[in-house]
This record gives structure tokens, C-alpha cells and sequence, in this order.
């Protein structure tokens, strides 16, 4: 595998670890407000915006990346 | 000018969800997803150990104690949290506080003193020590440990307010210090004080402190989200 190859496979695991993370704390968000735990359900709700984020920002900074290496022709 | 902040009185909760909480909230004021946020609340009980701790030295726990031992990546070194304590971890992006580690755990101090003297109890400073102590002779009342990565905060202070002390010294030597003498403030001001009656004041001594105007999330009714100049801004995106 070549290392440029090697590197975007690190930085998808990246997002898949940080959406890994948002879904456990959607689940225990779910699991707190069920109980009627509204600060808990809503602190493991922001926890999990945060890596949501995390996630979309690593997602972009791949499109550009892509899109600075495309060669398509555009329509004529 | 006070700045808006998130309040969070979670209850009881255990070291190993509040810790997680804690690291991925973290993440999100890095991200700027939510403002400078603290979180209050109170463990089971629990001995922690941090990156200093001498664990065959410090921890002398009973067979029978049946207390988890929980590793963590704060400064300092053992601790024990139990109910009747009042734990805050203030997560704060220190890029908005000066950038100074000691002067961030200069500040919680502070903050320890305010919260305590509305009970006539005067908080100090020991030379080489982090914590708030009260003497003659030295006890002490308050631990202290923290973490910092990319300049935002985690962990933060246990305060005594109405526990046992004896797993201080029976079950680990807290702190690593030989000798020294735990105590609580119902022990010091003599009748019941509850963590409810502490938590008014520690919220305004915080925000007094760090320049914070803290939002409590409501815990009875709503779905705990709330308007926030940041929240729109996520809206725009």
C-alpha cells in the first residue's frame, strides 16, 4: 500500500472513532433521558455533538483534499 | 465582562461515565461546539490515582473495602471520592484564561476559598501543596488535580462537605502525604451542611473567579438544550 494511501486509511479510522463515540453517547443520552436524567442526557448529548464535528471536519478536509487532486474535465 | 458558560449539575455519577463525559466534552469546547462549561456533581465511591501516584506506597485498601481503583490522567496523586463530597470539573478553554496551568489551579484555589467562606471558614494556601487546606493545625479540605490538552481543562476539585474521611488515611494515604489530617466542612462548622447547600455558592465563586456567567441546564422539564449565541451560529452552517 502506498503511504499516501496508508494515511487516508488513518484518517477514516479517525472518523470512525469519532462517530463510535458519538453513538455510545447518543445511547446514553437516551438511556438518561428515559430515566428523566435531563443535565446527564443533555451533557452526553453535547458530548456527542462535539465528536460529530470532529467527524464532519475530518469528512471535509478529505473532499477538499480529493478535490484538489480530481482531474475531471468540467461539461462542455 | 462575564462570559457565558454551561452549568451542569449531573447528581450521582460514576467516575468512569464523568470522566468519559468529561474528555468528549472536552473535544466539543475545543471545537467551539459549546462554550467554557463546568460540570458538578458527585461520585459513588471511588480511589482515583494520578500520574504521580506510588501506588505500592499509597494504596493500602482492605480486602473487604470493595471500592473501585480508577487510573486516570490528572496531575496529583490519590484520592478518594465518595457521596458527600462536591466534585468540580470545570472544562474551560484556557486559550480564554490566560494560558497559564499554575495560574488556572491558583485560580480553582480561589474559587475553594470563596465557596467556603459563607460557612465562617477561612481556606488556605500551603506552600508546596495544591489544595485548600484550614489550620491551625493542617487539614485539609478541598483536592485539586487537573489535566490540560491543546489548552482545555479537565478534572478539577473534590471539596469535603459532609463524608467520612477515614478512607483518606485507611484505605490510600491521600495525596501521598504521611500524616496529614482530612476533614469536611460539617465537621468544621459543627452541624449538617449538605452538598445542595455548597453548590450555590461553589456556582458563584466559579463564576466570580473565571468571569463566567454560568446558564444551569433546567433538570425538570424541557429537553436540557437552550438557546445560545453559539447554537445559532451551528444553525448557519
Amino acid at each position: 500500500m502506498s503511504e499516501r494511501l496508508d494515511g487516508v486509511a488513518r484518517v477514516y479510522d479517525e472518523i470512525a472513532a469519532e462517530l463510535e463515540q458519538a453513538l455510545a453517547h447518543v445511547r446514553v443520552a437516551a438511556e438518561h433521558y428515559r430515566n428523566e436524567l435531563v443535565p446527564r442526557g443533555a451533557a452526553h448529548a453535547w458530548a456527542a455533538h462535539g465528536h460529530l464535528l470532529a467527524a464532519r471536519d475530518h469528512l471535509e478536509a478529505q473532499a477538499r483534499d480529493h478535490a484538489d487532486h480530481a482531474v475531471a474535465e468540467p461539461d462542455t | 465582562m462575564a462570559r457565558g458558560a454551561y452549568l451542569m449539575q449531573l447528581g450521582t455519577v460514576p467516575y468512569r461515565e464523568a470522566w468519559d463525559l468529561q474528555r468528549s466534552l472536552a473535544g466539543a469546547v475545543s471545537q467551539g461546539a459549546i462554550p467554557d462549561t463546568v460540570l458538578l456533581l458527585e461520585h459513588p465511591p471511588v480511589v482515583t490515582v494520578g500520574r504521580r501516584t506510588d501506588e505500592s506506597a499509597e494504596l493500602h485498601l482492605p480486602a473487604d473495602a470493595g471500592v473501585e481503583i480508577v487510573e486516570t490522567d490528572r496531575g496529583g496523586k490519590s484520592t478518594f471520592h465518595g457521596p458527600g463530597q462536591l466534585v468540580c470539573y470545570p472544562i474551560l478553554d484556557l486559550t480564554r484564561h490566560g494560558r497559564d496551568v499554575k495560574r488556572y489551579v491558583r485560580e480553582l484555589e480561589e474559587a475553594l476559598i470563596r465557596t467556603i467562606a459563607p460557612f465562617g471558614l477561612e481556606g488556605q494556601r500551603l506552600e508546596g501543596l495544591t489544595g485548600l487546606w484550614l489550620s491551625p493545625p493542617p487539614r485539609k479540605i478541598a483536592s485539586i488535580g487537573v489535566h490540560v490538552s491543546r489548552w482545555v481543562t479537565t478534572h478539577g476539585y473534590a471539596l469535603n462537605v459532609d463524608l467520612d474521611p477515614a478512607p483518606f488515611t485507611e484505605w490510600i494515604t491521600a495525596c501521598g502525604l504521611e500524616d496529614a489530617t482530612f476533614t469536611t466542612v460539617a465537621r468544621e462548622t459543627g452541624r449538617p451542611v449538605t452538598v445542595a447547600d455548597v453548590r450555590p455558592h461553589a456556582v458563584a465563586a466559579l463564576g466570580e473567579v473565571f468571569g463566567l456567567e454560568l446558564e444551569e441546564l433546567p433538570a425538570g422539564d424541557g429537553i436540557g438544550l437552550w438557546t445560545q449565541p453559539v447554537h445559532a451560529e451551528l444553525a448557519k452552517r
